[in-house]
């Protein structure tokens, strides 16, 4: 059995020998290879080759297509950063009012380079595994876009007392999102994952996400001709999840570290795909032992439950992580015993 | 309605999101008592409050701006009904540290600061360690304040932090540090070098207090 039938096993809620999993090994590819990241993020052979050297280290069920959202900002003008061991983050951002955004036009996702990047990445990964090994490709949510592309302070200041050009707004990255979403399931993707901050009660008030996010998300997901795993986006969503469960095209929740797993799958029901949940940021910098003894208590968490893949949480896995851990951590999981 | 009621009131507003209802309640009791009894009894403790809230994870991002937003329109009345609230406390340094453009927190610091009475100097974004010192030594500042979202920016701070004791200013000047990633790894304010951290903006006047010293006159 393959990955992508184990996957779609899971999907399907239907018995797998071995759990499926995967680790958010975008950038740790770069690691491995010894890639410089301003390479890494510009060159899609140079990220494959990364690719090709995770799944020779601990060959996860699904592979990453860049997770570099900051480049989906350079697309629509904002200045970025390439920080060492790090994935290039945004500097300055594209605009400074809501005005300004709404005036400009949308970059040409079939000639602005770094989208040219997304799909031209995800292409050749998905030429290389040619439907084994699933592939996930990372795309902003339109109702974050705007964040990285006028800055957190103004996006914020644009929903809260301007509700018009927020709309206004959203419309220009619900287009985008979908076309590049439909482009890139068409380029090879499996699926597309959207981490999402807005719709998160940490973030925005709860009124505003029902009137205003959740409506524009819809409409968003409703566009994409594909799946999307819906990603808690750095903040605990668990408690929410009724909330996002009726938007279009979800094909699976990937949880936060701090979810409760047991509460994700009472709000879902159990037939829906949920992905969860080690921390992948801290794994360079806590003890082995205490990770190995979270991966079991995560895998003992869901030994029942068909509709689950393991999976790392947050952000990239840090360069710092020792490989002999991530061979470690997918080892327990391929000889962990369901009982599924 | 007594002074507890009206906090509670105001706290209500911001935390809907009522922006111009909160107003409308200030400057209600500032037609009576003048803003700076405004923003000392009515707006500082319903920050503080917020700061609670913020500290306990029981409000959301844009609660936090929305407060800050309306201190801001508060120090924008106060200044033109000529009640200027006065700089008695600081000077303070602020920036974000080399490398880092994640400025929302940093212009909230300044904000409440700037509420409770204290001169800020706002250096912006990806300051170089030298300018941090540079500015704090020209202005007497006694506080230099940095702010870093991430882990590979904030150990750009440890870089401020030997730049004050190559110059002997260990003690003399004090580092606060904050920023996301302190929330996620406290341990990291002592690593860097760091004197202090708030657990928000809100709190930032607290800490600023506490390093200067006055928390104790």
């Amino acid at each position: 059995m393959n990955s992508k039938e184990r996957v779609l096993l899971a999907l399907r809620q239907q018995p797998q020998q071995q759990r499926p999993f995967t680790l958010t090994l975008s950038l740790y590819g770069a690691r491995l290879t010894g890639c410089p990241l301003t390479e890494y993020y510009r060159q899609p052979y140079r990220y494959v080759e990364g690719q090709e050297a995770v799944m020779a280290l601990c060959a996860p069920d699904i592979l990453f297509a860049p997770f570099a959202l900051s480049l989906e900002a350079e697309a629509f003008g904002s200045e970025l950063i390439f920080l060492p061991n790090n994935p290039p983050n945004v500097k300055k951002p594209a605009f400074r009012s809501a005005d300004e955004f709404i005036e400009q036009q949308a970059p040409d996702i079939d000639n602005h380079p770094s989208l040219c990047y997304f799909r031209e990445s995800t292409r050749l990964l998905s030429g290389k595994y040619d439907g084994s090994t699933p592939i996930c490709t990372l795309l902003t949510a339109p109702v974050d876009l705007p964040a990285i592309i006028l800055g957190i302070d103004q996006w914020l200041e644009t929903l809260l007392f301007a509700p018009d050009k927020a709309a206004h707004i959203m419309e220009k990255t619900t287009s985008h999102f979908a076309a590049m979403a439909n482009a890139l399931l068409a380029d090879g993707a499996s699926f597309i994952g959207v981490p999402t901050m807005f719709t998160n009660p940490r973030i925005l008030y709860p009124h505003l996400i029902k009137e205003i996010i959740l409506p524009a998300l819809a409409r968003s997901f409703s566009m994409v001709e594909g799946p999307i795993v819906f990603h808690h986006g750095g903040n605990p969503m668990a408690s929410g999840l009724s909330e996002y469960a009726s938007l279009p095209h979800v094909a699976g929740f990937a949880l936060d570290h701090r979810d409760s797993l047991t509460e994700a799958r009472a709000h879902l029901g159990p037939e829906r795909l949920i992905l969860g949940n080690l921390n992948g940021i801290t794994l360079a910098r806590v003890k082995s032992e205490t990770i190995m003894k979270k991966v079991h208590e995560i895998l003992e968490d869901r030994k029942e439950d068909p509709c689950f893949i393991f999976a790392t949480a947050n952000a990239d896995i840090p360069f710092a992580t020792p490989p002999e851990l991530l061979q470690a951590i997918a080892l327990a999981i391929r000889n962990f015993n369901t009982t599924i | 309605m007594d002074i507890v009621s009206t906090r509670e009131e105001l706290l209500r507003h911001i935390l809907a999101g009522n922006r111009q209802q909160a107003m409308v309640l200030l400057e209600d009791w500032a037609g009576r008592f003048h803003w700076r009894e405004t923003i000392r009894h009515l707006l500082e403790p319903t920050l503080d409050e917020i700061g609670k809230l913020w500290m306990a994870e029981e409000i959301s991002l844009a609660a936090g701006y929305m407060a800050g937003k309306i201190a801001e329109d508060v120090l924008l009345k106060a200044a033109q009904a000529e009640e200027v609230v006065p700089e008695t406390l600081g000077p303070v340094v602020l920036g974000n540290v080399e490398d880092d453009y994640h400025s929302l927190g940093r212009k909230l610091v300044a904000i409440f600061l700037k509420t409770s009475g204290w001169k800020v100097i706002d250096l912006g974004n990806d300051v170089p360690a030298e300018t941090f010192v540079d500015v704090a030594v020209k202005h007497q500042a006694k506080i230099i304040g940095v702010s870093a979202m991430m882990l590979t920016t904030a150990e750009n701070i440890l870089t401020i932090r030997k730049e004050i004791d190559r110059r002997g200013l260990t003690g003399k000047i004090k580092l606060a540090v904050g920023g996301a990633i302190f929330r996620i790894r406290p341990e990291l304010v002592a690593e860097l070098g760091g004197d202090g951290t708030a657990s928000s903006a809100v709190d930032t006047p607290r800490l600023m207090a506490e390093l200067s010293g006055l928390e104790n006159t």
